[in-house]
């Protein structure tokens, strides 16, 4: 985008006053003082702190079947998910869970943009409570800046300790909660009063939450503009009917200051009245009025604070705001853009996402909560025993997803007058796997010597439509 | 501090995806160290593998930024 009018450089996009040298791609990093804003997007990035974070730090404290509720029990290596246990051969559905996640980023990033980085993502949240936090102890961003530039006080090191001594309790306790989910909450409550934390629990605990403080407390824009992948690529999944936030440089150029009730046009000036406002509100310090930059992540606050100036100034609101590339240059009405919103790549997204989520669900709701694995004993091949039969012998591990004690019988066919010899029949704990070793009889002349197909079939005593077939060879000498 | 960062962020993620990926397939208690099965618990197993993915994924990324030093870099008097 071009510039229609020489204006002045807003504050914060202004040169660093430090040198740089010549091959670094970055420039030295000047603190933002974030004005704080409110609006309408605002309170949606509020409501998703709040719903984002009773979730996260909400969840470890459920029960469900006198369990956490969730629990990716690391030492057990099984994920307890409210009432489902997952093992290790679970793995698929982790796999399509990471396939749903990224259909979902492209699908809402086609439609509106970056609303994962501007309303969701961890580092927005926690940037936002931390943000929050540092307003509420030092000030507005106004307050924070003369006192940063001031002598250091007795006022200035008991404000900037209480911020951070608060930012370091949420740090700590967001780190609590994070190894909460892979060790027993109720575990490591009680190692608290005695500080007995497992030395690696420990570890998590300080890691994640010396990380939390530091990406959201002191590199906060830093982590977006240079270290998420993510900001990266997200431009490929914009088209020019992405809905994203955008200054309307038709209707806001020329920008100049001017007394409030003239009407622009008389004084040959559009509607920005080159406040500055949506520049010092942004997160990550860019101008929007110089149109769609990498760094911004999508928030909406300079949209909440240029219509809070429009309000002021008798303009219409909308100078900044959600509008697609083709809208601008067409002067599409909200019609129009919304009517492209389903266009072939959403639609390809779309159904894809749907396809793969019923796939999910239907695999969740038929999982088999039994699973038998088949191994035949290497030491012995094949033993020939009292009368004439011969005995291959297998271990069987059986394993039990539910979480109630189950009995399985099992059954041998395949071979004529084959048959199990000894005990047939096996109970497992919940959520358990129990080994179980299966000496397999059948007269010497049932099949042909070397190796014969025969099948173990595996049923839940209280459940016979619970039954698992496995196949697996049963050999016979020459 | 930017090289640092260069060399310690993209390691810590990729050891992440590789962590996720070794320990799903593998089972720690499975492992052996110098012959011996590893006697750790499996927390710290998991601990000191992420910890020793990352240190790998960092060797090679400390290569890259190595490697990546321009001509006038080398050239450079001190």
């Amino acid at each position: 985008m071009t510039m229609n009018s020489p204006s002045p450089q807003p504050q914060q996009a202004a040169k660093p006053n430090s040198p740089q040298s010549a091959d670094t791609l970055y420039e030295s990093r000047k603190k933002l003082y974030v004005r704080a804003v409110t609006g309408v997007f605002a309170n949606w990035r509020w409501a998703l702190v709040w719903i984002t974070q009773i979730i996260f730090y909400g969840l470890p404290w459920l029960s469900w079947n006198d369990r956490q509720a969730v629990l990716l029990h690391l030492t057990e290596r099984k994920f307890y998910i409210f009432g489902w246990v997952f093992w290790p051969q679970d793995v698929f559905f982790l796999a399509i869970l990471l396939i749903i996640s990224a259909y979902a980023l492209f699908f809402f990033t086609a439609i509106a943009g970056r609303l994962w980085c501007g309303y969701a993502c961890p580092q927005t949240v926690y940037t936002e409570i931390f943000m929050w936090i540092e307003q509420k102890i030092e000030g507005d961003h106004i307050k924070r800046q003369k006192r940063d530039q001031g002598p250091m006080s007795g006022e200035k090191l008991l404000r900037r300790g209480a911020k951070f001594l608060v930012w370091g309790l949420v740090a700590l306790w967001t780190g609590f909660t994070f190894v909460a989910y892979f060790s027993p909450l109720h575990e490591l409550l009680q190692s608290v009063p005695t500080f007995g934390f497992g030395p690696w629990e420990l570890f998590w605990i300080l890691f994640y939450g010396a990380f939390t403080f530091l990406f959201a407390g002191v590199m906060r824009e830093q982590v977006c503009k240079y270290m998420c992948p993510y900001a990266r690529f997200q431009a490929v999944m914009f088209d020019p009917d992405t809905l994203v936030i955008t200054y309307d440089e038709e209707r806001g150029e020329p920008r100049g200051t001017r007394k409030k009730g003239i009407d622009p046009r008389t004084v040959s000036k559009g509607d920005c009245i080159d406040c500055g406002i949506c520049v010092q509100v942004c997160p990550t310090g860019i101008d929007i009025r110089n149109g769609l930059q990498y760094e911004c992540i999508g928030c909406a606050a300079c949209i909440d604070a240029c219509d809070q100036v429009m309000d002021k100034m008798n303009y219409p609101r909308g100078l900044i705001r959600y509008t697609t590339e083709n809208a601008l240059k067409k002067h599409w009405g909200s019609k129009e853009i919304l009517g492209h919103v389903l266009r072939p790549r959403t639609l390809i997204y779309g159904t894809i996402l749907v396809a793969i989520s019923l796939a999910f669900v239907w695999g969740l709701a038929t999982r088999d909560p039994l699973r038998v694995d088949v191994i035949r004993d290497r030491a012995s091949l094949a033993r020939e025993v009292e009368d004439g039969q011969i005995e291959n012998v297998y271990r069987l591990q059986v394993m039990n997803m539910t979480e109630a004690p189950r009995a399985f019988r099992f059954e041998v066919s395949g071979l004529p007058g084959v048959k199990i010899g000894g005990e047939q029949r096996v109970e497992v704990a919940p959520a358990a796997t129990q080994a179980v070793t299966l000496q397999v009889l059948v007269p010497y002349d049932a099949g042909k010597p070397g190796s014969n197909p025969i099948h173990f079939q595996v049923t839940a005593e209280d459940d016979p439509s619970l039954t698992v077939r496995e196949e697996t060879t049963f050999l016979l000498p020459r | 501090m930017l090289k640092w960062i260069q060399v310690l962020w993209p390691s810590f993620l990729v050891a992440a995806v590789a962590e996720a990926i070794f320990f799903t397939v593998i089972d720690p208690q499975e492992l052996y160290l110098f012959g011996q099965p590893v006697h750790y618990g499996p927390l710290a197993t998991y601990s000191i593998g992420f910890l020793g993915f990352w240190l790998v994924c960092a060797a090679s990324s400390l290569s890259t930024v190595f490697l990546q030093r321009g001509a006038d870099e080398l050239n450079r008097r001190h």
